[in-house]
């Protein structure tokens, strides 16, 4: 009973995103029952990987209290790239290990940006977030990359006996690992230390620079794999993939409880948030709700999330002074 | 109740939102439904073979971007037409093409049209990159007479005093026509529409929509939403249209690129179920083409971007040379299918070159 109770006390902002997507759940399965099926459950789980990935990675650039802008055009300029080796008849699993690292590559560039030059992160990241596209034009001439081969397709495209495509157990796999990382090992802890109060970890002697380098390498390599796995998904590179990515996975993980400022969030929480925008998203489909009508629910759904955070940390503060 | 309230305040919104929008658009500018628009064929009959060219006509065309096919293919119209009419004319005639940096580059794109009309250019084919970042320098040539503006393809200022393009009305119903032929006037369609405010993206749907209803009344339009132009996101939509409208039979699709996305998820589909959905996309992108070709898309509808700028330059030097031009010329369009995939374009759309005496 304990360990239950104390499981939901550390866990509570993920919990009332759970609670969220039970409420949507509910909600859509009384306008139309159809929506409460194995097949559409299996739909949301695979429309939520690719944002999911993504704000994963997210999560970790957001703890440190910066944010990374480029993780578009970095999920666009891997495409590309992968797309150009397979084309070009090179090993699948090759180019996808290539185009993974061209993607740490990519967020070691953001890293050093914040780190060593000291720019803000949403400016430095901006300017990558253009730099990085522009490459993904010149590389292409704008033209989309076409004919990648079944056999980098079937990487990530296949489907199990079950049913459920390899990349949704990608996508389970990274939000494990990642979480993880961020709760159980000392990078995690060092994250956390950083975003919560950059000048006492620094006294305490954590070297910030290398902590923030990883996180935003961590967030590119999400974003990569996020587009090697859209790559296989489509059998096409578009250099002009992933345009706006970035504002979604940024939504999943404040809907998920991270703080903007630093120092809070979790995988989990972000993994639930992208689930919820998902299930969101589904459900408006399934009842064919306008799109203009779409945009004014996910914003609103953003905006009660972050009031949200405001009530339960009002609440919070109360019961402890009354403790 | 409470169900009941949700529904009938979603009505009362809904009926809202259409009155501000049919108010927004009553006496809106819309070069697809112009009474007095005619198309190239009927350009070439009424006003016959090219006048006498002015020498040492200097020609700006100003596109959206030049990292897309599209774009690349109008400039090569603009360029091709310009040396066919200074050779076939002997004049000499300048054509220069530029571009702003992507498509959200609104200011750029205006600077460059305002360079091209302090430059002295006697005229700008213009592609706005929204209906109103370009009405400024519009206004400036309306009003001076050193420059004739002329708006090419799908942006549409509000202001200007001529327009030539496709028709993306008619986009729509080149796809309906097909499509109800295919299903034989029965069943399910489904759209997915690009960015919800885009022009091209609102004529094409109202095409294909309007012309269904006409034509084929026994095929229902099952859904329509926004893909945002974006290729993974209408794989999603088109996964999700799946599990729910498992009678579908065809898809019609605002551009290519969402087409290709939905072939995509109906490929997966068609493997489980053996049953073949339509997916007619617009556009003419070169991948299409070669998903036609490998029995992926079905048709796509292809406003052959090299003969709007064709069109657009030979439309520009009339207007120079002292004919005076209707206010909206279409451009040609033909919906592309497997039966006349490997046909010329130019024999497609009975193309000839602009006469001269």
């Amino acid at each position: 009973m304990n360990k239950v109770q104390k499981t939901i006390n550390n866990n509570k902002r993920e919990l009332v995103t759970l609670l969220g997507i039970f409420l949507i759940y509910i909600f859509f399965t009384i306008m139309d029952s159809s929506y409460l099926s194995w097949a559409n459950f299996l739909l949301i789980l695979q429309q939520s990987t690719i944002n999911g990935i993504i704000a994963t990675g997210m999560t970790f650039a957001i703890m440190t209290g910066g944010i990374d802008l480029s993780v578009g055009a970095a999920y666009g300029i891997v495409i590309v790239a992968i797309a150009e080796m397979t084309v070009a008849g090179w090993n699948p699993v090759l180019s996808l290990i290539i185009g993974l690292l061209l993607g740490c590559g990519l967020g070691l560039i953001n890293g050093l940006l914040v780190t060593k030059l000291k720019l803000q992160p949403f400016i430095a990241t901006l300017g990558t977030l253009d730099v990085f596209r522009g490459i993904a034009y010149v590389v292409t001439g704008g033209v989309p990359v076409v004919g990648v081969p079944n056999s980098y397709r079937g990487i990530f495209n296949a489907k199990l006996p079950n049913g459920i495509y390899v990349y949704v157990f990608v996508f389970l796999g990274v939000a494990i690992i990642m979480g993880i990382v961020l709760s159980k090992t000392r990078l995690g802890n060092y994250l956390y230390a950083v975003g919560g109060n950059e000048e006492a970890a620094r006294l305490s002697g954590v070297n910030i620079d290398w902590v923030k380098i990883r996180a935003y390498i961590i967030c590119a390599f999400c974003a990569s794999l996020a587009g090697a796995i859209s790559l296989s998904n489509l059998g096409s590179g578009n250099p002009k993939a992933g345009e706006g990515y970035e504002l979604e996975a940024i939504a999943a993980c404040a809907i998920g409880g991270s703080r903007m400022a630093g120092g809070k969030g979790s995988v989990l929480g972000t993994v639930f948030g992208a689930l919820l925008l998902a299930a969101l998203k589904v459900g408006m489909i399934i009842l064919n709700i306008n799109t203009f009508y779409q945009y004014i629910v996910t914003g609103a759904i953003i905006v009660i999330a972050a009031f949200f955070e405001v009530i339960q940390n009002r609440l919070e503060s109360r019961i402890k002074k009354r403790d | 109740m409470k169900r009941k309230k949700v529904l009938a305040m979603g009505l009362t919104l809904a009926m809202a939102a259409s009155v501000c929008g049919m108010s927004a658009y009553a006496d809106e500018f819309n070069p697809d439904k112009d009474p007095n628009g005619i198309d190239w064929t009927q350009m070439r009959e009424q006003f016959g073979a090219m006048p006498e060219v002015p020498d040492g006509l200097v020609v700006g065309g100003l596109v959206k971007q030049l990292q897309n096919e599209f774009w690349q293919s109008l400039k090569k119209g603009y360029e091709e037409c310009g040396a066919y009419i200074a050779e076939q004319a002997g004049v000499e005639l300048t054509v220069d093409v530029q571009a702003a940096l992507d498509e959200s580059d609104e200011e750029g794109q205006l600077t460059t049209m305002n360079n091209m009309i302090n430059k002295g250019y006697n005229g700008i084919l213009f592609s706005p990159i929204s209906d109103s970042n370009l009405t400024a320098a519009v206004d400036t040539c309306n009003e001076g007479d050193a420059t004739v503006a002329v708006n090419v393809n799908d942006g549409v200022a509000q202001n200007t005093n001529y327009f030539v393009g496709p028709n993306a009305y008619q986009n729509g119903v080149l796809a309906a026509e097909w499509i109800s032929e295919k299903l034989g006037g029965e069943g399910q369609a489904a759209v997915v529409i690009g960015k919800v405010a885009a022009y091209a993206a609102r004529e094409r749907t109202d095409g294909f929509v309007e012309t269904m209803a006409e034509i084929a009344p026994n095929i229902e339009i099952v859904a329509q939403q926004s893909a945002d132009w974006d290729r993974q996101v209408s794989k999603e939509l088109a996964e999700t249209w799946l599990t729910q409208y498992p009678d579908l039979d065809a898809v019609f699709c605002n551009n290519d690129d969402m087409a290709l996305g939905v072939v995509e998820a109906v490929r997966a589909y068609e493997e489980e179920t053996g049953k073949h959905i339509y997916v007619v996309g617009v556009d003419g992108d070169s991948e299409a083409y070669e998903s036609i070709r490998n029995g992926g898309q079905d048709a796509t509808v292809d406003s052959f971007p090299y003969y709007v700028g064709m069109v657009s330059m030979e439309y520009m030097v009339r207007q120079l040379s002292g004919q005076e031009m209707p206010k909206v010329v279409w451009t040609p369009q033909a919906l592309i299918c497997s039966d006349n995939i490997d046909s010329d374009p130019a024999e497609v759309i009975g193309w000839s070159d602009a006469a001269f005496e």
